[in-house]
Formats: C-alpha cells, sequence, structure tokens
C-alpha cells in the first residue's frame, strides 16, 4: 500500500501551459462569437439559428455559451467496435490512447507488384484493408485512394464495400455526399444486425471536411447530419494551410481550425446529444518554394501537437496526423519525415492518427510507406509507454542474487519480463554483419516489399456474416442504379 | 516412437524443467535405451528449439530454459551413455582469454553449447593460457572455445594457441574463437580451426568440426 505517492504512466509531454491553452481556447470562442462562419446549408443554419446563434444569411456566428454547451455534451471516451467481436481490434478512445492508420483520397497509388505509381483503383483497396488487418500497430482503416475506375459519384460506396470484408478493424468512412454516405451505412449496419445494434456497438467512424478559412460546406453538413441522425461517430476535420487558407502561426491555424472543427461540432451535438465527435484536422505548411501543403513539414507535427492540447483540454478527442511524408519514394526522406510525425504524434496522445502511408504530399498511397511506419509506431509506443516502477521491476533482489560478475540470462526475472519490456522489431535489422551479408545485404524497404508482399500472400482476415455479403451486392446493384438516372 | 519420448521433446520445447527428471526416468524404465532417449526425445526437441530461433520465434531466454532442461536429463543419461560406450556429441572447452573480463557473450555459448547437447567446461573470465593448457590435458574437450572482447586481449588467444603447441596438445583439440573484434582473418592468421560470428554459430560450428 503506498500512500501520497504519483505515478507516471509513460512518457510526459506537454508544450502547451494551461495559461496558454486558455488562452488559445478563448480565441477560439472569440472567432465563433464575432467573426463566425459561412455556412452553406439552409437546414443547418435554421437548427443553429433555433439553438440561438446569430444568423445573417449564410453568416452564422455562435455565442460561446452555445459552444460551451456542445463542448459539455461530446464524450471524452467511447468505443468504435471490431465488426467481428474481436477485443483486439477495438478502438477505446480516452485520455491516453493514441491510435493510428492510414488517410483516405491520394489519385495515385504504388502499385504493389511493380512498385510503380499509377491511379488507385478499385482492386487495391482490399490489398490495403488486408495490410491494415495484419499490421500489429495499425489500429483503423482508410483506403489510402480515391477510386479511379468506377463512375465518379461512386468511389467511397466502392472503398468501404472493398475494404469492409477485408479487415475487422474499425474504418473511418469519407464519402462525397449523404447518398453514398447512405449506403455506407447500410454494408456496416447489415453486419452490426440492424440500427439499434450498430448504436450500441458502432462499427465505422465517418469522416467530413469542411473548408478553410470559416466555411462549412454543403456536402460535409449533409453528412453531417446522416452520421448525426445515425449516431455515426463522426471526425470533423479541416485541412487549412498556414500562409495560405490560414494564419502563417502556429497559434493562428490551430485557432482557426478548432473554430471549422466546433462550428459542426456545435450542429452535431445540436440534433444529437452526446454523439462521439472527433475535431481535426490535418495542420500543415504551405511550401513557399514549391506552393504545396507539406506532409513532411516538422511544422505539421507542431501544429497537430498544439491542436491536440486544446482538443484535450476541452475534452475533446481529437482526429491526429502523421506517418506522411513529401517524399515520392520509400526512401530515407519517407523514414526521417513519417518516423518523428509518428513519434511525435505518439508522445501528444492524439487519439486517432491518420495519413500513415501517404506519400508526396498526399498525392500517392503507399502501403510500404503503411508497413515502413507500424514499425515506427511499434518504436514509438514502446519509448511513450515509459518506463514502470513498482518492487518487481526496482529489480533490488535480482541484482543482490547475481552479484558481482554474475549474469542474468538465466533469471527468472529475465525470463518473467523479457517479452514485455523489449520491443522486437519486425524490419529493422539486428543481426550482425555476416548474417546480414548471408541474407542478401537486404536494405530497409527491401524488408518492407517482401513484408508487404508476405501479408499479402498469406493474411485471412475475418470474414463478414453471409447476409453482409448479400447487402452489399444489393447496395451496389443500387448505387449503379442511382447513378444511372 | 513412445508416448514419454514425445512429452519429453515437448518439455525440452517449453523448457519445463521441473518433469525433465521424472520423465527421463520414466523413459528409461519403459525400455528405452539411453541413447533413444537421447536421440528420439531430447534432440528432437532441441532442433525444434534451434529452428524456431533461427526463424525469430523464440528467443533467447526461453532457449536457455529448453538448453537446461536439457542437461536436466543428460545428467541422468551421460553416465549410462559413457558406460555403454556411446559416442556424445563432445566436450567443449571454454573460456575468456587472460586480461579480458568480458563474459556475457562466451556464457551464452557455453549455455547454446548445452542445448546442442555438449558437455561444457567452463573456465570463466582471465583464464591464463597454462590454465587452458592443463584443462585440455584432464577435460580432453574436442572443442576448445575463446573469447576476447578488446582489441587488446585478443592477442592472447594467439599465446594460448602457442602455449598448446609447446605442451604438445594442439592437435588434440579443434579450436574456435570469438568476440567483437574477432574476424575470420584473425582465426586463419593465428592458426585457430574456425571463427563463430555469434553464439549460436559458434554451437554450430562446434558440431561442424567435430563431425567433420
Amino acid at each position: 500500500m503506498r500512500a501520497n505517492y504519483q505515478v507516471n504512466s509513460g512518457v510526459r509531454f506537454q508544450m502547451l501551459s494551461d495559461d496558454q491553452l486558455q488562452e488559445i481556447f478563448e480565441s477560439v470562442l472569440h472567432v465563433l462569437e464575432y467573426t463566425g462562419l459561412e455556412v452553406h446549408h439552409e437546414e443547418s443554419v435554421s437548427i443553429l439559428k433555433e439553438a440561438g446563434a446569430w444568423v445573417d444569411g449564410k453568416r452564422v456566428r455562435l455565442p460561446s455559451h452555445m459552444v460551451r454547451r456542445a463542448l459539455e455534451l461530446a464524450p471524452r471516451s467511447f468505443t468504435v467496435y471490431a465488426r467481428d467481436g474481436n477485443p483486439e481490434h477495438d478502438i477505446h478512445i480516452g485520455p491516453g490512447r493514441s491510435h493510428f492508420g492510414p488517410g483516405p483520397t491520394c489519385p495515385n497509388f504504388i502499385d504493389v507488384e511493380s512498385l510503380e505509381r499509377r491511379p488507385y483503383v478499385k482492386s487495391d483497396v482490399p490489398l490495403v484493408a488486408k495490410v491494415v488487418d495484419a499490421l500489429p500497430n495499425i489500429d483503423f482503416c482508410e483506403s489510402l485512394g480515391t477510386v479511379n475506375d468506377v463512375h465518379h459519384d461512386l468511389g467511397a460506396t466502392y472503398e468501404f464495400a472493398g475494404m469492409f470484408p477485408n479487415t475487422s478493424k474499425p474504418i473511418v468512412a469519407w464519402s462525397y455526399d449523404k447518398y453514398d454516405s447512405e449506403e455506407i451505412h447500410k454494408i456496416a449496419v447489415a453486419e452490426a444486425g440492424g440500427q439499434e445494434a450498430f448504436e450500441l456497438r458502432p462499427n465505422y467512424i465517418h469522416y467530413c471536411e469542411p473548408l478553410s478559412p470559416l466555411v462549412s460546406t454543403q456536402d460535409a453538413l449533409d453528412k453531417l447530419i446522416f452520421a448525426a441522425n445515425h449516431r455515426v461517430p463522426l471526425i470533423f476535420t479541416p485541412c487549412p494551410i498556414a500562409g495560405g487558407t490560414a494564419p502563417i502561426t502556429a497559434a493562428g491555424i490551430i485557432i482557426q481550425a478548432a473554430a471549422e472543427s466546433w462550428m459542426g461540432l456545435t450542429i452535431a451535438q445540436t440534433l444529437q446529444p452526446g454523439l462521439p465527435f472527433f475535431m481535426g484536422g490535418v495542420l500543415s505548411v504551405m511550401d513557399m518554394s514549391n506552393m504545396i501543403l507539406a506532409y513532411g513539414a516538422p511544422e505539421l507535427s507542431l501544429f497537430m501537437a498544439g491542436i491536440t492540447e486544446l482538443a484535450h483540454y476541452v475534452g475533446l478527442p481529437l482526429w491526429q496526423t502523421g506517418g506522411c511524408t513529401d517524399s515520392k519514394a520509400l526512401d530515407e526522406q519517407a523514414a526521417i519525415e513519417g518516423s518523428l510525425s509518428v513519434y511525435f504524434s505518439a508522445l501528444t496522445g492524439g487519439d486517432l492518427c491518420h495519413d500513415v502511408g501517404y506519400t508526396e504530399s498526399a498525392m500517392t498511397g503507399s502501403v510500404f510507406q503503411l508497413a515502413m511506419m507500424d514499425e515506427a509506431i511499434g518504436y514509438s509506443r514502446r519509448i511513450t509507454r515509459g518506463i514502470e516502477v513498482n518492487e518487481e521491476t526496482l529489480a533490488v533482489d535480482v541484482i543482490h542474487n547475481v552479484g558481482p560478475n554474475g549474469h542474468y540470462l538465466r533469471e527468472q526475472h529475465t525470463r518473467d519480463h523479457y517479452r514485455s519490456e523489449f520491443f522486437y522489431p519486425n524490419l529493422c535489422d539486428r543481426r550482425n554483419y555476416e548474417e546480414w551479408e548471408m541474407m542478401g545485404k537486404q536494405t530497409m524497404s527491401d524488408r518492407v516489399v517482401s513484408r508487404v508482399q508476405d501479408i499479402l500472400a498469406t493474411h485471412e482476415p475475418s470474414p463478414i456474416k453471409p447476409e453482409t455479403e448479400k447487402a452489399i451486392e444489393d447496395v451496389l446493384a443500387a448505387a449503379e442504379n442511382r447513378v444511372k438516372e | 516412437m513412445s508416448e514419454t519420448l514425445s512429452k519429453l521433446s515437448t518439455a525440452i520445447i517449453e523448457g519445463n524443467l521441473e518433469v525433465m527428471e521424472g520423465l527421463t526416468q520414466q523413459a528409461l524404465e519403459e525400455g528405452n535405451e539411453a541413447q533413444e532417449v537421447l536421440n528420439e526425445g531430447l534432440m528432437p526437441g532441441m532442433d525444434h528449439v534451434g529452428v524456431e530461433f533461427k526463424a525469430g520465434n523464440m528467443f533467447v531466454p526461453e532457449v536457455l530454459r529448453s538448453a537446461r532442461a536439457m542437461q536436466a536429463s543428460m545428467t541422468i543419461l551421460r553416465p549410462i551413455l559413457a558406460e555403454s560406450g556411446v559416442e556424445l556429441a563432445g566436450k567443449v572447452l571454454l573460456g575468456t582469454v587472460k586480461g579480458d573480463l568480458h563474459d556475457i557473450g562466451k556464457n551464452l555459448v557455453s549455455m547454446m553449447c548445452e542445448g546442442a547437447g555438449f558437455e561444457v567446461k567452463d573456465l570463466g573470465k582471465d583464464v591464463e593460457p597454462d590454465t587452458f593448457v592443463e584443462e585440455v590435458k584432464n577435460f580432453e574437450p574436442n572443442v576448445l572455445g575463446m573469447s576476447a572482447l578488446l582489441t587488446t586481449t585478443m592477442r592472447a588467444m594467439e599465446h594460448t594457441i602457442k602455449s598448446l603447441e609447446e605442451a604438445g596438445v594442439r592437435d588434440q583439440v579443434k579450436i574456435i574463437i570469438g568476440g567483437a573484434p574477432v574476424t575470420q582473418a584473425f582465426a586463419d592468421q593465428i592458426g585457430a580451426d574456425g571463427y563463430a560470428s555469434n553464439a549460436a554459430s559458434a554451437a554450430d560450428l562446434a558440431k561442424k568440426l567435430i563431425s567433420g
């Protein structure tokens, strides 16, 4: 029994002080109250007006009490469930828990056979989901691409239909509009066993994106309202670009992004109090020489850490970003940018870290980058897990028993803890030179490629129910009919 | 194969030290020859451990536990085998050379060799060339393994080989060396019979040298 004794579980990381966080928080409320946003959605405007917002045409300003109430209603902790009931694939959102997964909508993909860059196609979707399902440190699924070889309105529906049977890890579903949102939901509900069962154990998360600066678009709000009405956990994630569509300063972009997220939060909580809601998003810089949104910039990690601290300060989970790169190849730049952002994200405890596997500044999805980052996440998780201090780990008795000149290889204590104390790499090579030479002098990228190809050749995800297979067929047939008209 | 021998294999793989003595006795009482117990009970278990270790599915502490289980059984079998004149895997003499106090690598070699079925005598560290000579005469090992971590102490391997030559016992034993600064080129240069870059390959090398 201990008394008055403090334990740090994991590595402590805090960048902003409470005073700074409070100042940022008050500034977000100020922007929402005095500047407001454009809301391009009539139904949402009237919902907000009725709830007490100040409306002037499309311009909506939120009195701070409305935002504070919405923040109070949204939960900090909840669970998103594996579709097959595998508890290891459940995602428990809450303080000190970070999760990782890919991102959506890259136009291109690195072909898993030729390793060449080409447009993303429908048959890539199941491969990505399978790799996600197999990688131990990847927790949720997105597709890493926009399907190019189906009707241009049906990409998201085919994407979900391709992912769902190939991983039981929860999917973050991106969609174009309320129509494909509904199609996606039908598939998920079929597996859950009806809407009521889904509400008890939601098996996917819905993703919507407002526009920076300060616009809530028609499509984003259509999707938000659909998710809120059906109690689908929701991500509302802007993608402001510092110096372009947001202030160039870190504090400024964080404030604007939060204001954009909290407009969505306020609508969602008004419609469906207590709806699980993640604020976003992707905050990075516009590279002032190349005019791209940089995915490997150190500022991305810094901005994301800042907005994570703000989210946790107000009691919301955050849609983090990391594991991505501006590099076009599976090279040293990709490893540096991806690993550092993954590690920094893990330190913040940001709740769902997405875009793992993005290359070429989000233009090309790569399961190879994803697999390499799986290793970096494992590495980061071992560090952030920190040092446990108790009678067993202090090992004073073991030190005494072994004494000078002894060794610990045969100690029960070693056997009891060697699995949990150490991180065992899957990809990083620790062989001696002779063995490494004998194994063909493989580099990291060689090993990444073989691991991915090995997973694709051998991994069997758990199957979906027969009725869900039928539901997918029906949904796709109906969707094809929808776009014929 | 008898059920008891198969249980012995499993116990080796699991490193289940507690049951080794009982199972070994039981196997003998059931009428198995000591050599059958070794070849069909213990060795299949250790072979499996070796394969799994190389594949990265088992780790050092587990391998050592299996090796220890093997030794528990060998303590019973060895005298019987010796009596009936059966060729054993062989004897390995080990030590960290004079002037060097680093022995974790040599300890690993020792345990890996035990797991491979060798009878191992470990002289510890900072071992004088004369002590090696004495023990080669008395213990009559098939293989002598020397270890050094420092570039300054690896020369003592050469001195030890010279001492063995002077005492006229160099040819009675195969000499293998290892340690971070040691290389195949150095082994060739000082007239050792082999070099291994890690503990598991040291045990393999010892086996190869004896059978070859």
